[in-house]
C-alpha cells in the first residue's frame, strides 16, 4: 500500500503545470510578436492611434474655439507660466533662506537640509584612524 | 411520528475550524481587500524633504538614521518611466531604509511626472542640465565635493551620459542597475521600435509625451501570459499575508505608470534603439560626446538574468565599456523589478551594496 509521502501532491502539481504553461505561452507570443509582420501591425496601429488623437485633439480645439471656452493648449501655456512664477518664487525663497542664513538667522533650524551628521563612519572591518 | 433532536455537539462548528475552512475564509477576506483596494499598503514612507525642486523635479534628502554617516553621500538617480518609491517600497522592504540604517547620507532624484509641456525636454536637460544641479545641491547641503551616484534602468543610463562628457564631475563612485547600453540586445522592444514601420516623429509630434498606457501596454506584451498566471498565483496564495502584500505593493508600482517626455523618448529611440550609438562610442548630446571610456572612477554594475525590460544582452557590456579599473559585475536571478525590490534584493543585493559602497565612501 502506498504511504501517504507518495501520495501526489495535487496543488503542487498545479503550480508546476502552471509555470510551464506561462513559459510556452510567452514563448509562442514572443514567436510570434517578433515577426516583421506583427511589427508592421503594430506600426499600423500606433499610426492609427496617433492619427486619431491629432483629429480629436484638432477638433475638440476648433469647438472650443467656437463656444468661446479656453482650450487644452489656452491651458497648457497658462500651465507653463504658473510654473515659471513658482520656480522664481522658489529662487526667491531660496535666496532669502540662504540669506538669514549668512546672517546668524536660521529660517529652518530643523530642516534636513540643515542636518549635519558627523561623517566620519567607518566600514565594519576597517577601524576609525586614531587621532 | 415526530423525530427528537437529541442535543449535542452538531459537526457545523468543528468543519468551521478546520485548516481548509479557514484557509479559505483567509483566501475570501484577502481576495476582496485586493479587488476593493481595501488598507492599501503604505509605499515611500521614509522619512524626508525637499531640498530643491524644479519644475515636476524634486530633490529628496531622507533623514539620516545614524548620528555618524559615511563622508561620501548617496545620490538615487531615478528612471523616467516610472515613478521612484521602488527604491523606497515599503517600511522594512525599503533600499532607501536599508542603506540609511547601514549608516549612508542618501539623496534621491525624482523627476516627477511629466507635465504636457516638459514634451520639449531632452537628453540635454536631464544629462547636462538637471543632473549636473542636483549634484551641487548636494555638494552644497553636505559641504562635501564627492558623491556616489546610484542609477535604477533610466537612471543608470544618465549617470553613465554624465559622467561620460563631464570627465572631472564630483563622482566618487557609480552604481547603475538595470542599466541597458547595448540596444541591440533590447529584444522584442528593438524589434517593435523598428524605423521601417515605427515613426517616432509623427508619434511625438502629434502626442507630446508618450502616454502611460502606451508604455505599460508594451512592456506587457513582453510577456502576456505573466498577468494571467499572476492571477492564478495570487489566487493559490491569497491565505498568504505577506504574498498579497508584496503583490499588491508590486502591482501598485507596476500600473502607476507615468508619461515619458517626448522629445528625450525621440531621442533615445533615434540615438540609441536605431543607431547603438553609445555602445559605439558615437553619442553626443547637445555636441558633447559621451565617452565612456573616461570614466575612470569605480563602477558597480548589477544585472538581472531574467529581466525583460533591460534584458541582460542589453545590460552586459556595460562594464566593457567604462575605463574604470575597479569595477565589479552583479548578475542576480530575477526580473527588472526584483532586482531592487524582491527577496533577491534584500538578501544578496542590498548587503552586497552596502558593503561595495561603504569601503569606497571613507
Amino acid at each position: 500500500m502506498p504511504s501517504s509521502n507518495d501520495r501526489p501532491d495535487v496543488g503542487q502539481l498545479w503550480r508546476n503545470w502552471l509555470v510551464d504553461t506561462e513559459r510556452q505561452w510567452n514563448a509562442f507570443f514572443n514567436d510570434v510578436m517578433g515577426t516583421d509582420s506583427f511589427g508592421r501591425f503594430l506600426g499600423g496601429y500606433t499610426e492609427i492611434y496617433t492619427m486619431f488623437q491629432r483629429l480629436v485633439a484638432q477638433n475638440m480645439e476648433r469647438s472650443l474655439s467656437t463656444l468661446n471656452v479656453p482650450s487644452r493648449s489656452d491651458i497648457l501655456e497658462l500651465s507653463e507660466r504658473l510654473g515659471g512664477v513658482e520656480e522664481r518664487l522658489a529662487a526667491i525663497e531660496s535666496n532669502l533662506r540662504a540669506l538669514a542664513d549668512a546672517v546668524g538667522h536660521p529660517s529652518q533650524p530643523a530642516a534636513v537640509t540643515q542636518l549635519r551628521p558627523r561623517r566620519t563612519r567607518r566600514p565594519r572591518n576597517q577601524p576609525a584612524e586614531a587621532n | 411520528m415526530a423525530t427528537v433532536r437529541t442535543p449535542g455537539k452538531t459537526p457545523l462548528p468543528e468543519f468551521l475550524q478546520t485548516e481548509v475552512v479557514k484557509r479559505n475564509l483567509d483566501r475570501a477576506q484577502r481576495g476582496m481587500d485586493v479587488l476593493l483596494d481595501r488598507d492599501p499598503p503604505v509605499v515611500g514612507a521614509t522619512p524626508k524633504e525637499i531640498v530643491y525642486s524644479k519644475g515636476t523635479l524634486r530633490l529628496y534628502r531622507y533623514r539620516p538614521m545614524t548620528d555618524e554617516v559615511y563622508r561620501i553621500p548617496v545620490v538615487l538617480v531615478m528612471s523616467l518611466i516610472s515613478k521612484p518609491y521602488i527604491l523606497d517600497l515599503s517600511p522594512g522592504q525599503s533600499l532607501v531604509e536599508y542603506l540609511l540604517r547601514e549608516g549612508f547620507d542618501v539623496f534621491m532624484l525624482d523627476w516627477g511626472v511629466p507635465r504636457p509641456e516638459d514634451s520639449r525636454l531632452g537628453l540635454e536637460y536631464y544629462v547636462l542640465e538637471a543632473l549636473p544641479r542636483n549634484v551641487e545641491e548636494v555638494q552644497k547641503v553636505t559641504g562635501e565635493r564627492e558623491v556616489s551616484l546610484l542609477g535604477y534602468c533610466m537612471g543608470g543610463l544618465f549617470t553613465l551620459m554624465y559622467n561620460g562628457i563631464i570627465h572631472d564631475a564630483p563622482v566618487a563612485n557609480m552604481i547603475c542597475a538595470a542599466t541597458p547600453v547595448d540596444f541591440d540586445g533590447m529584444g522584442l522592444l528593438r524589434r517593435w521600435s523598428d524605423r521601417r514601420w515605427f515613426d517616432i516623429d509623427r508619434l511625438v509630434d502629434s502626442l507630446g509625451n508618450i502616454p502611460p498606457d502606451l508604455i505599460l501596454r508594451s512592456f506587457e506584451m513582453l510577456r502576456p501570459a505573466q498577468r494571467w498566471a499572476e492571477y492564478a498565483r495570487l489566487l493559490d496564495n491569497l491565505w498568504n499575508d505577506l504574498y498579497v502584500k508584496n503583490y499588491r505593493l508590486f502591482n501598485r508600482w507596476i500600473y502607476d505608470q507615468i508619461p515619458f517626455p517626448g522629445e528625450a523618448y525621440r531621442q533615445l529611440t533615434k540615438e540609441l534603439m536605431w543607431e547603438n550609438k553609445l555602445m559605439k562610442g558615437q553619442l553626443a548630446i547637445d555636441g558633447r560626446r559621451v565617452d565612456t571610456k573616461a570614466i575612470t572612477c569605480p563602477v558597480l554594475h548589477i544585472m538581472a538574468q531574467h529581466d525583460n525590460i533591460a534584458p541582460f544582452d542589453a545590460t552586459q557590456p556595460l562594464s566593457t565599456i567604462v575605463g574604470s579599473e575597479d569595477k565589479e559585475d552583479v548578475i542576480l536571478k530575477g526580473g527588472h523589478v526584483s532586482l531592487v525590490a524582491g527577496r533577491n534584493a534584500w538578501f544578496r543585493l542590498w548587503p552586497k551594496l552596502s558593503e561595495w559602497l561603504s569601503v569606497r565612501s571613507v
